[in-house]
């Protein structure tokens, strides 16, 4: 039989009985749009995430205290609460000395209650150096940050994020040299940051807190060490010989010969590019296997309905084997068959999924300042239309069996 | 064409064989139109389903054209029943969601005629049994004896050397059914081979040679005398 003659002869299977072809179908609608969507939302938070990362700057380097961790899934010991104190101003200062390095920022962190009036809110704060705003390329929109020189005489300045003005001020008044509360130490506003959001740093910008870090370190946590060194490369070196240098300097500052010992951790742009590509390239295949258990069960659904329809036609595939048709033909016609019900339900599916992530990205643009990166990966639908093929023959191929090796004499005899 | 010498037939049922055929000897020449009669059990759809090449025998020989079934692959009987067999049955056996046209098409789509081909001898088929004009029908909206003269259609459409029909006015009343014999009648006068089993004395008497099986044996194999030489004569 030529595939055209069985081409046309399994449309006209399908289209006969039209409620049921579309009810099979919707298993693998369902399914195929499931992959789709969450393999779509899945990339759009990659992209949301790495875009975070990559606003950071790729001549970033970050510094943070405590061993390097062995596995690269594992946080070093500082980020797991551990209080490690061997980052300290010498450091600083001896890395500020390194040709290759552009600059170098501190930081340190906490939690502290703010209040203006009778508003109050419980927020994230952080004391940093004066080059801080332009190593981390944070925006001042009212006001302006703070310098050095303020670091320096210990002012009790702050710059807050735009959510935490609007908590603390209200929409009406302007914050700027209003004098607001931490811990109970009296800060005056010198600029609010221009755009909210969560940054690269997994801080909630919009309700920041920044605060010079002397004040920070000695007035609000009362400590001399650093919780995180930034360092901005020369662009004229190499970013792994920046590294090498920071790893040499800091080592020598802490007479650390054995880099296996060292009691820092150095992170670049690279590295966590690195390893937020893998964390959310796990995250969309796990959704995606978690979709792909409702194509499992809608190909389960073609299978019981293609052995509905090989008894229903039993009579016919003794005819087609009477006048002439080969086990091969009556197979391949229900294969065929099995296989164009999975192939147009996963082109229905593709749509569908395309539908439905186009209205999650209108919604999360329209209704939200989350920056929603718009995603359709195309892997997304060369693995719907390969799939649901793929299921329309794994789960169509014991039906076509059973079809094709039926005996002619009791096909024809069958009631 | 048909040679058959000691054919038999062995089915396992529940453990137990039951010999259905216990050593069938007949021969029919090209161009004879026979009917197979016998009672019910008698073997006749059995032997029919042999003849057809639907199934094959346990045991004795059966040559068609020459060629002896033992010789041939399960795909070569499907290509011999395709080319050379038509069939007609008892229930019609057409697809009744399909037109007139694509039920009479359906042996075609195992050839590899083309296309051009195929529609000239559908349309000529159609014609051969006078329902042109219900070409584009469904079948399903047709009567009883214009189902059977699709099917007959449908059987002629490969131009097999042998037509096979299984009680083809079985399910008839007697003016569809004798329309329908006409036709076979037609068929053979034009030369072509005709193997009629039925269980009707009437119908088998269109033929001019009956072979009566009983109890899986031929009883008895005469020419039929009033149909063909008395004809004839007149």
């Amino acid at each position: 039989m030529l595939y055209k003659d069985a081409f046309k002869t399994a449309i006209r299977s399908l289209t006969h009985s039209k409620t049921r072809t579309i009810l099979t179908m919707l298993g693998i609608i369902i399914g195929i749009a499931s992959v789709i969507i969450l393999m779509s939302i899945g990339q759009s938070a990659q992209d949301l995430i790495l875009g975070k990362v990559q606003g950071i700057g790729s001549n970033l380097i970050i510094i943070i205290p405590g061993a390097p961790s062995n596995g690269k899934f594992s946080a070093p010991a500082s980020e797991q609460g551990a209080i490690i104190t061997t980052l300290q101003q010498r450091d600083v200062d001896a890395l500020q000395r390194e040709p290759s390095i552009q600059g170098v920022a501190a930081l340190v962190g906490g939690q502290a209650e703010v209040v203006y009036g009778n508003n109050d809110a419980t927020e994230s704060f952080q004391g940093v150096t004066g080059n801080m705003f332009a190593i981390r390329n944070l925006t001042v929109g009212q006001g302006y940050p703070f310098t050095q020189s303020d670091v320096d005489s210990q002012n009790h300045v702050v710059v807050i994020g735009p959510d935490l003005a609007t908590t603390l001020f209200g929409k009406y008044v302007n914050p700027i040299n209003k004098t607001i509360r931490i811990k109970n130490v009296s800060f005056r506003v010198v600029g609010v940051l221009a755009t909210g959001g969560t940054g690269a740093f997994g801080v909630d910008e919009g309700n920041i807190v920044i605060v010079p870090i002397s004040v920070a370190q000695k007035e609000l946590l009362g400590i001399s060490y650093f919780s995180t060194i930034l360092v901005q490369a020369n662009p004229q070196y190499n970013i792994d010989f920046v590294t090498s240098r920071i790893k040499f300097e800091l080592g020598q500052d802490h007479g650390i010969t054995d880099p296996n010992k060292y009691d820092f951790n150095i992170e670049t742009q690279a590295d966590i590019l690195s390893l937020v590509g893998s964390i959310t390239s796990v995250l969309t295949l796990f959704l995606a296997a978690i979709a792909s258990i409702s194509l499992i069960v809608g190909g389960i659904g073609i299978m019981n309905i293609m052995l509905v329809a090989v008894t229903e036609r039993t009579r016919e595939i003794g005819l087609r084997k009477a006048v002439g048709a080969t086990d091969k033909d009556i197979l391949q016609q229900f294969l065929i068959e099995s296989i164009m019900l999975t192939l147009v339900g996963g082109i229905i599916g593709i749509a569908l999924g395309a539908a439905v992530v186009g209205l999650i990205y209108f919604i999360a643009s329209t209704f939200t300042t989350v920056g929603w990166v718009f995603a359709f990966p195309i892997s997304g639908v060369i693995l719907g239309v390969s799939v649901s093929t793929l299921s329309g023959l794994i789960f169509g191929i014991y039906p076509a069996r059973q079809a094709g090796r039926k005996n002619p004499i009791d096909a024809l005899r069958y009631e | 064409m048909i040679d058959l010498k000691d054919l038999t037939k062995e089915y396992q049922e529940e453990d137990t064989p039951t010999q259905a055929l216990r050593g069938i000897t007949f021969s029919i020449e090209k161009g004879e139109f026979v009917s197979i009669m016998g009672p019910s059990g008698s073997g006749k759809s059995t032997l029919l389903h042999i003849l057809s090449f639907l199934d094959r025998p346990t045991g004795g020989s059966y040559k068609f054209l020459g060629k002896s079934i033992d010789e041939m692959s399960d795909h070569e009987l499907a290509q011999v029943r395709n080319k050379a067999m038509g069939f007609v049955f008892q229930s019609f056996n057409l697809l009744a969601r399909l037109t007139v046209y694509d039920n009479v098409e359906i042996p075609l789509l195992y050839s590899d005629l083309p296309v051009a081909e195929r529609k000239r001898r559908v349309e000529e088929a159609v014609d051969s049994v006078g329902l042109k004009e219900k070409l584009y029908v469904e079948t399903g909206k047709l009567s009883g004896g214009q189902k059977q003269r699709i099917a007959i259609a449908r059987a002629l459409v490969t131009d097999p050397d042998v037509i096979f029909a299984d009680e083809p006015t079985g399910n008839l009343d007697s003016k569809s059914g004798l329309q329908i014999m006409e036709i076979l009648d037609a068929l053979h006068k034009k030369g072509r081979t005709v193997v009629l089993v039925t269980h009707e004395t009437q119908t088998a008497e269109f033929a001019n040679r009956m072979i009566f099986i009983r109890d899986g044996l031929v009883e008895s194999d005469k020419p039929i005398a009033k149909h063909g030489p008395v004809r004839n004569l007149k």
